[in-house]
């Protein structure tokens, strides 16, 4: 039996940014389990996004804390072993 | 339900070569209204999206001009709902990068990075992308202070001064919504005046924390680790001045997303695909609609005209064919 790794993934987000719906889009696609966060509603997740990253934008995706700037698939792609 | 939609556009990508009657490169308002009408014509209709569907007019917070809407429309509602009018006719629809076209004689052929498709028709509706100023710090700095979507990375700038290149329609409209989180903004616009629609114009006027520096040349965006601030030029006494900015937000045009067509269709000097009043282009077969193509206005309500009129030209165009072969 192949035990898949199981990778932690942050989309921090805001809701009207169409980028971020794409990411998240692909990730449930591609059945990856993220937790979502909305840097528009917690003021301290944006400021926590920012010292993590050094990013002042969206969408970041953080794959077991590396982050990826906006939507590079083949980053993620590469990432998360998605074929 | 989404989810559901996205693999079944991965099937079609998995199989070898599937045939269209219309494939419409882009799935902003254009590409949808293109596919809307050629869908209820009864042609085999796909659209093929690169980034996301419902293009620029998605990540407009609101747009305030288009019929139907007193209230305005937040750019994404909008376009969702034209995506939802084209699925429910049965448009096909696959998000994948396109990585060559040709255009050439009765059957064109489309590789993308999920499989080829052919189509008697091809419609360009690829848009345009916003321009960059090619300025240093332009580059190094985005997203570490600058950005070219407002909606996205708003939040970031609360409390913040920040700048605003270009006082067109796209620079006051986002300045506008800006203001809900930032606490000043400095516009700055290359031309002497504003260009933005008056009621825009009029609209930001009223804020005593927007300060106007009109016939000013963005030179430079500063920092060390985030932008902090930037220099402009005086156009007339070529004075330069240093304003403070946690945050530049850059709208200064559009560029024509006109790649992948540059040597098989005839573009204009700016490289937007020229057409006639039918949207036909140079080639045959391909019809072009929305942002993309050479004209003067570029608005969500002149590119769901052009996408009707673009796949009313194509449908004549396959009949005219199925009945002379």
């Amino acid at each position: 039996m192949v035990v898949q790794k199981k990778h932690k993934v942050i989309v921090f987000s805001t809701p009207s940014c169409p980028w971020c719906r794409r990411v998240k889009e692909y990730l449930r696609q591609n059945q990856i389990m993220f937790k979502d966060v909305d840097v528009s509603r917690n003021r301290t997740a944006a400021m926590d996004m920012v010292r993590r990253t050094g990013q002042q934008g969206v969408p970041v995706v953080l794959i077991d804390n590396r982050p990826i700037v906006g939507f590079n698939k083949p980053m993620i792609n590469k990432l998360l072993n998605i074929k | 339900m989404l989810d559901l939609k996205l693999n079944k556009s991965d099937t079609v990508g998995r199989q070898k070569e599937k045939e269209f009657d219309v494939v419409i490169l882009g799935g902003g308002p254009a590409g949808l209204t293109t596919a809307i009408y050629s869908s209820r014509a009864l042609l085999r209709t796909l659209i093929i999206e690169e980034g996301i569907i419902g293009g620029e007019a998605a990540s407009t917070e609101l747009i305030e001009n288009y019929p139907g809407f007193p209230d305005g429309v937040p750019g994404m509602d909008l376009t969702d709902k034209m995506k939802e009018q084209a699925e429910k006719f049965r448009t096909e629809i696959v998000l994948s990068h396109t990585k060559s076209v040709n255009l050439k004689g009765g059957k064109k052929v489309i590789e993308t990075d999920d499989g080829v498709f052919s189509a008697k028709t091809v419609v360009i509706a690829t848009g345009s992308s916003p321009k960059n100023l090619n300025i240093p710090g332009e580059r190094e700095f985005k997203g570490r202070g600058v950005s070219y979507c407002a909606t996205c990375d708003a939040p970031f700038f609360k409390d913040k001064d920040i700048a605003v290149i270009g006082a067109g329609s796209s620079g006051v409209q986002e300045g506008l919504y800006l203001l809900k989180f930032v606490k000043s903004i400095k516009l700055v616009e290359f031309l002497p005046n504003m260009t933005a629609e008056k009621i825009l114009q009029e609209r930001i006027k009223k804020y005593n924390n927007v300060e106007f520096f009109l016939n000013h040349k963005l030179k430079s965006i500063d920092g060390k680790q985030m932008v902090e601030d930037i220099t402009v030029e005086e156009r007339v006494t070529g004075e330069e001045k240093i304003l403070p900015a946690s945050g530049v937000f850059i709208y200064v045009g559009l560029k024509p997303n006109t790649e992948l067509f540059d040597k098989q269709l005839e573009l204009d000097k700016y490289g937007f695909v020229v057409t006639d009043k039918d949207l036909r282009t140079s080639e045959e077969g391909v019809f072009a609609a929305g942002d993309v193509r050479a004209k003067a206005l570029r608005q969500v309500a002149t590119a769901v005209g052009d996408g009707a009129i673009a796949a009313f030209s194509a449908k004549e165009y396959i009949e005219e064919k199925s009945s002379t072969d």
